[in-house]
């Protein structure tokens, strides 16, 4: 049962991120990508990754996707003029696909080769392995400068951002 | 919970994310093909932390995500100051710097 219910969300996550890329109107692509999240935050409770988890629904779902929609909304007519959905330089497209098929057909023989088996044993059934108190000891302990770093480089995005988007 | 399966399953979202980038001309779309390819390192990230029980590979999820964050707003800001110049979103249209 277990087994068949941790198959499911990587389908839905191949399938809702397919949809990304074949939806023609940039709403139902975001909507599948909000899907596609959606599965990860899934996939990260079943690794016992729950902070994460609640987190990729906030920040990603929660901010980051509704900033999409605004702007999507904001350049309403604008999308109708590239219906197209191959583009003109089709060349791209076959670039794109012989190279993922390589990589992914390549890695699938690597696979095949040396099975995962003695790994499969290793991971945690630590159910509090992805809480909030060891996460926040690691990043406040460990890797404090670099939280304060990233926090300068928020506000740096943020005021930079506006002075972007501001009308001259 | 297989290892290879995440594995599987990230790379081919990586793929999807890079097909994507080349071939939808939106800029909106590219962008959340970006953001897409972010998402499947996250996964990386994860499944390795699971693996061996070690909790940094969560804090760099936890940056990753900021990192992604930060990247959306300045990302969309030039979408914005794009479509002032040229009212499209047509990333076929802005190839001045090409020549």
């Amino acid at each position: 049962m277990e087994n068949i219910l941790f198959m499911i969300y990587p389908l839905c996550l191949l399938l809702s991120s397919l949809g990304v890329l074949v939806f023609k109107k940039p709403v139902h692509s975001c909507l599948s990508f909000l899907f596609s999240l959606i599965t990860l935050a899934g996939i990260y409770l079943e690794l016992f990754a729950s902070f994460i988890a609640v987190m990729q629904i906030l920040v990603y779902a929660g901010a980051i996707l509704v900033i999409f929609m605004f702007v999507i909304i904001l350049f309403q007519d604008a999308h109708q003029q590239i219906e197209r959905f191959p583009s003109k330089n089709n060349r791209f497209f076959i670039i794109a696909t012989v190279f993922s098929l390589v990589a992914v057909v390549s890695y699938l023989s690597y696979l095949i080769a040396y099975p995962l088996t003695n790994w499969a044993s290793m991971h945690t059934t630590d159910e509090r392995f992805g809480d909030v108190q060891p996460l926040g000891q690691s990043l406040y302990l460990h890797f404090f400068f670099p939280f304060e770093l990233v926090v300068l480089l928020f506000l740096i995005a943020l005021v930079g951002s506006v002075y972007i988007a501001k009308r001259e | 919970m297989n290892l290879a399966v995440i594995l599987i399953a990230s790379l081919m979202m990586f793929a999807i994310g890079i097909i994507g980038c080349l071939i939808r001309r939106n800029a909106l779309i590219f962008f959340l093909c970006i953001e897409m390819m972010l998402n499947a390192a996250n996964l990386l990230f994860v499944a390795f932390a699971n693996q061996w029980s070690d909790i940094n590979g969560l804090v760099w999820v936890f940056f990753v995500l900021i990192v992604a964050a930060a990247e959306a707003a300045v990302g969309l800001a030039i979408v914005i100051s794009l479509f002032r110049s040229k009212r499209s979103v047509d990333l076929d249209q802005y190839s001045d710097l090409h020549y």
